[in-house]
């Protein structure tokens, strides 16, 4: 089997060598002008690689985090990578996953064998997305009959039926852990709220709201975390934990060039994958606006009739 | 598995990067690695050719290059970016030199910035690998010595020589070869002469 | 030799204290607190004395969701079943702000007569599972809950 693999292989080489061959002989007997403009043309494209961060495939880093790969080079894997991010357009194919962050207020409605109807809504603040590829999972928090509920969701799951979005925003940080340490109404949603519908072609609005924690103890130093949305953080602390907040400081990390790398996917291979998936990706957005649009002529129809 | 952090772009290097760094035995912790490493950014694009310890050069190497790419992917009227040229060049004409002279430099590369080359080590002493860590385009002699028929070269002009004196030998050979003959050639002819 | 000495001994020194996160396993002596509207239960959290964990029925001796558990109560001996754990749990299964239990009986029938925080839908298959013919009937649990989450 091998053998005849090989050999192919062989054929395959000695033909791709004949008519790379043929090729050069062809460009050597083009005349030379050609080649000139060829040159001025390489040339152009050179300098115009300088502003490639406009390029808007690269937007969707922020909509389809998951799509990423993991930064690590150990934990790299071209195949897997390509294999997981098939799977993930075919199960965005089959239910709608809107495009959501860290800070919008979910509604999941989930299949669930242990429920009496068997199926299992749940609303709640979006506290923490992670994990990329298949395993990228999020977190639902709420406050329900004064006790606060932490659920996580892997965001493939195929027992998940709906995820609906009910309030489209972000907030001001990238995690929102000191929730649980928050005063209970910070992360209190009713159960029935009703979607928001923002109007199109808007930015998703950031809101501005600083939350108020509850006395120590907490579960982390949130003093020490640099944290924007929390307004009452000094109250609470004495003199030894501003001491040691600023022991425990560290300014010199954002200048680690080589740190920031090692936890981004530059753009070279960001490009690459988001051309594989960006035509998809681009189609499924544009359906699924036709289908609001439609909902949202047909809604105020039913309440005329 | 982590999400990638996608609030900054940056563009890739051209170089292998090990997939953790190297912690450069430092008592002040981090901060003193960065503070060593900004010392020989420093130098390398001052002096553009700089010879030191492997390990510190190849994670100096790193950095140099996401400078470099950083400033030709922003430009200097990017604060950001300027603040990044103030923090890890000491000498502050050297950013001057980075943003005017560097940058045109390597716009249009295709290569990695730098190149690292090992360097021999002491025969004697402490058994440090040691390296040459240079910008590429500088103004020094190459140091690689790609061309190997080089007449220049001490084998080659060795060989010449050695070449030489066989040929010599040989034709001094083949002209003692022939006198012999011619001798013997005359003293056949005498002897036919004689008989006759 | 010394230096390397002087390396080891400042390393240990460096690592005598746990930079592990936190946990928040419900094992022996936890506190936990009581969401049913039972007498006793009631009073011991109003009085700030909640119950302690002496036992929990597993071989691990570490709480999972719907594990039976032994604690002191106001100086009395009380069976209860947790009901929610603020340990992280698998994906799709609540993780709550404190750890909850409901107190029954030798029977399994629950002391009070309403739960009055939800509590996960997982507990339903594992109370049934747990529930023998003639022995305790875990299920009476699932009765006075008033929410599922």
């Amino acid at each position: 089997m091998s053998l005849v693999f090989s050999k192919s292989f062989d054929l395959f080489k000695a033909a791709k060598w004949i008519l790379r061959k043929d090729i050069r002989s062809c460009l050597s007997s083009l005349p030379e002008k050609v080649e000139k403009t060829n040159a001025d043309e390489d040339k152009m494209t050179r300098i115009g690689r300088r502003p490639r961060s406009q390029n808007p495939m690269l937007e969707y880093r922020h909509i389809y985090p998951e799509f990423l790969p993991d930064p690590n080079p150990n934990w790299r894997n071209s195949l897997r990578e390509k294999l997981e991010r098939a799977d993930m357009l075919e199960r965005r194919k089959q239910i709608d996953i809107p495009e959501f962050y860290v800070g919008s207020i979910l509604a999941v409605t989930i299949s669930d064998p242990h429920a009496q109807g068997k199926t299992n809504r749940f609303v709640g603040i979006c506290i923490e997305r992670k994990g990329c590829g298949l395993r990228a999972e999020f977190t639902l928090r709420n406050v329900v009959d004064h006790q606060g509920v932490e659920v996580r969701y892997e965001l493939y799951d195929p027992t998940i039926q709906t995820i609906q979005v009910l309030r489209l925003e972000k907030r001001l940080d990238d995690k929102l852990y000191y929730l649980r340490d928050a005063l209970p109404e910070y992360s209190t949603f009713p159960v029935d709220m009703d979607p928001e519908i923002l109007p199109e072609g808007t930015t998703v609005p950031v809101n501005p709201v600083q939350v108020k924690l509850k006395p120590r103890p907490w579960l982390e130093r949130w003093e020490r975390q640099e944290l924007k949305g929390v307004s009452n953080i000094e109250e609470h602390l004495k003199e030894k934990d501003r001491v040691r907040r600023e022991l425990r400081k560290t300014p010199w990390e954002k200048y680690d060039l080589m740190k920031q790398y090692r936890k981004t996917v530059p753009i070279e291979d960001q490009n690459e994958i988001w051309g594989e998936v960006y035509n998809q990706l681009q189609q499924m957005r544009m359906s699924t606006k036709k289908t609001a649009r439609k909902r949202v002529i047909t809604a105020p129809k039913s309440q005329l009739g | 598995m982590n999400q990638a952090d996608v609030t900054k772009l940056v563009s890739k290097l051209r170089i292998k990067v090990p997939p953790k760094h190297r912690r450069l035995s430092c008592p002040e912790g981090p901060e003193g690695r960065l503070n060593k490493l900004r010392k020989t950014v420093t130098g390398l694009i001052k002096y553009e050719r700089i010879e030191l310890n492997y390990y510190r050069g190849d994670e100096a190497r790193q950095y140099a290059e996401r400078l470099i790419s950083e400033a030709i992917n922003h430009g200097d009227c990017h604060k950001p970016t300027m603040e990044m040229a103030d923090f890890w060049l000491l000498e502050k004409e050297l950013v001057h030199k980075l943003f005017k002279v560097l940058v045109p430099r390597f716009e249009n590369s295709n290569s990695a910035y730098t190149r690292m080359l090992k360097a021999p080590k002491p025969a004697y002493g402490r058994y440090i690998d040691k390296a040459v860590l240079e910008l590429r385009g500088n103004p020094y002699p190459s140091l690689q010595n790609k061309q190997t028929n080089n007449r220049q070269l001490l084998q080659n002009i060795l060989l010449d020589a050695a070449k030489y004196d066989y040929r010599q030998a040989k034709y001094a050979e083949m002209a003692e070869k022939i006198e012999k003959s011619e001798e013997s050639s005359s003293v056949k002819t005498t002897n036919i002469e004689h008989n006759n | 030799m010394l230096k390397t000495f002087l390396c080891n001994f400042s390393n240990n020194i460096s690592r005598s204290f746990h930079t592990s996160q936190c946990l928040n396993e419900v094992r022996l002596l936890s506190r936990l607190r009581v969401v049913d509207n039972s007498d006793i239960g009631k009073r011991a959290m109003a009085e700030g004395k909640p119950p302690k964990i002496i036992c929990v029925y597993n071989k691990q001796r570490v709480g999972l969701i719907g594990d039976r558990v032994l604690v002191a109560i106001k100086g009395q001996k009380k069976k209860g079943i947790l009901v929610g754990l603020k340990q992280t749990q698998k994906t799709k299964v609540p993780k709550f702000d404190s750890n909850n239990v409901v107190l029954i009986d030798d029977n399994g029938t629950p002391l009070g007569t309403r739960i009055h925080v939800p509590i996960p839908t997982i507990l339903r298959t594992i109370l049934k599972e747990r529930t023998h013919a003639k022995g305790a009937d875990y299920t009476k649990l699932l009765g006075i809950a008033t929410r599922f989450v």
